[in-house]
């Protein structure tokens, strides 16, 4: 990501003349003493409001505050893992039926891709939370939060995965197929293995849509990060502190698996390269 | 349960209401995600370094933060602060906010595909920094970023589906279904309307968006 950028900046301008190099020297500093101001103001603010204080903060000490964090972060990091495996699966499902030659599966599935990227988590989660009960359908909490974000994802898992499978020359489909390889190990043994190393990093950073979803596990009662964050928040009375560690846990975890496909992406771009 | 007929009959000038709102704010959002992600990735292109490490520091806080902890941070934490906003202000920012680090993200990545040569030429024109962003590498990045815009637009759609987690009056097109299932057994008709308009508002940004794309796209 960060080699990308660097193009484009490094193409917009020379290296400054000596005039240029004052000005930009000039207006580094005053830029500089700005983001100074504003990380002043906000540290002023939580300090006049007395958000400073140690009794908000040092209950990040305490060994039992993490261990609480990390139980919670287990349960979402179980909610996710669970919804990756079945978004994948039904993506897959999903994919195929929508690459087949049955038009009315072509049909099906793009009605479904369709529904599942065009329609928010939360309204999933609410049909799971709010309608499913009145049809006699009892879920335990995990699998009201983990079956709508897998049905959320599902879609744009096939979209992915249709991508990769669109993006292997057909050249090499006809080459199989005029060797007398049945339609299905063409797909299996051919197209499909390429497509899919293709799109692994949009994969993975699909992930980062999943983990994000789980947050609203909160609507279901399920104990989670968020969660147990409010738990923690009724029992030390530190409500700005404790959402912003969270807040910072869920950046960085997410900041972490975006950071893998890009490194993922990198590899595989090199790879494909070589192969050429 | 209630039929579709039943259910807009008693509900029908809600469920426009909240139709009303899931767009309105979609469009605010959009609007100020755009405004914002172009300013930010100026910000990131520009000779300043400071100003670079400001508008990269953004991108990732808003890009990987969760909608709902940002929204629940706005709420809940800010009054702490003493920065009080309206629920409706605290949506509008979370659901600005978030896009616009995807646009710029977008806009990044459509930079990348202009070619080094155009802005060497814009450069020994005589052209300065603000010149060439705005008249040969902004019009440019937007061109090419058409489809991903539009998925933008969609995302901020669904993201808007965060206005169900504050008590808005009227509420949106996700809180109408709560609404409706606690003064009526709306059943699943009333989700169903819902995901309906939903899915057929993504559908036509969809198509609307392929066909600016085959526009307006630079071909190389």
């Amino acid at each position: 990501m960060n080699g990308a950028h660097a193009s484009i900046r490094d193409v917009l301008y020379d290296a400054p003349g000596p005039k240029a190099k004052r000005r930009i020297a000039f207006v580094t500093v005053i830029s500089l003493l700005a983001l100074a101001a504003l990380l002043a103001a906000i540290v002023r603010r939580f300090y006049v409001t007395g958000q400073l204080d140690p009794k908000y903060w040092s209950i990040f000490l305490r060994y039992t505050t993490w261990r609480f964090i990390g139980r919670g972060l287990l349960g979402t990091l179980q909610v996710a893992a669970a919804s990756s495996v079945l978004a994948f699966a039904a993506g897959m499902l999903l994919m195929m039926a929508r690459v087949c030659r049955y038009r009315v599966l072509n049909a099906i599935a793009t009605f479904i891709i369709e529904l599942s990227r065009g329609i928010p988590t939360l309204l999933f989660i609410y049909f799971f939370f709010l309608l499913a009960p009145q049809f006699g359908l009892q879920l335990p909490s995990f699998w009201r939060i983990t079956l709508p974000v897998s049905i959320s994802a599902m879609g744009v898992t096939a979209e992915a995965l249709r991508s990769g499978v669109n993006a292997v020359p057909r050249g090499q489909t006809e080459a199989a197929v005029s060797l007398g390889m049945r339609s299905a190990s063409v797909f299996f043994k051919i197209v499909f293995p390429q497509g899919f190393r293709y799109v692994i990093p949009t994969l993975i950073s699909e992930m980062v849509i999943v983990f994000k979803d789980t947050t609203y596990a909160y609507v279901v009662n399920y104990a989670d990060l968020m969660q147990n964050a409010k738990v923690l928040i009724s029992n030390y009375d530190a409500l700005l502190a404790v959402y912003l560690v969270v807040a910072v846990i869920y950046i960085v975890i997410n900041y972490l698996i975006n950071k893998l496909a890009a490194t993922v992406e990198r590899r595989t771009r090199a790879a494909v390269a070589a192969a050429k | 349960m209630m039929s579709v007929g039943e259910l807009l009959s008693q509900f029908g000038d809600k469920y426009l209401q909240a139709l009303w709102t899931t767009y309105g704010l979609t469009v605010l959002c959009f609007a100020g995600a755009l405004v914002l992600g172009i300013a930010i990735t100026v910000m990131r292109i520009c000779p300043i370094k400071p100003l670079q490490w400001f508008g990269d520091f953004y991108v990732q806080i808003f890009r990987n933060i969760p909608g709902a902890a940002l929204l629940i941070v706005l709420v809940y934490a800010l009054p702490y602060l003493r920065v009080m906003l309206s629920y409706y202000m605290c949506v509008l920012v979370a659901v600005t906010l978030i896009p616009s680090s995807f646009c710029s993200e977008y806009l990044m990545a459509g930079m990348n595909t202009i070619g080094a040569g155009q802005i060497e030429a814009a450069r020994s024109l005589g052209m300065t920094f603000f010149q060439i962003v705005k008249n040969v590498v902004l019009p440019q990045a937007l061109r090419s970023t058409v489809l991903q815009m539009t998925n933008l637009l969609v995302a901020t759609m669904l993201t808007t589906a965060l206005a169900s987690q504050v008590p808005l009056n009227p509420a949106d097109l996700t809180g109408i279904v709560t609404y409706i299932n606690t003064h009526a057994v709306g059943g699943i008709t009333a989700f169903m309307i819902s995901a309906f308009f939903y899915a057929v508002t993504a559908v036509v940004i969809g198509q609307i968006g392929n066909r600016i794309d085959k526009k307006v796209r630079i071909l190389r």
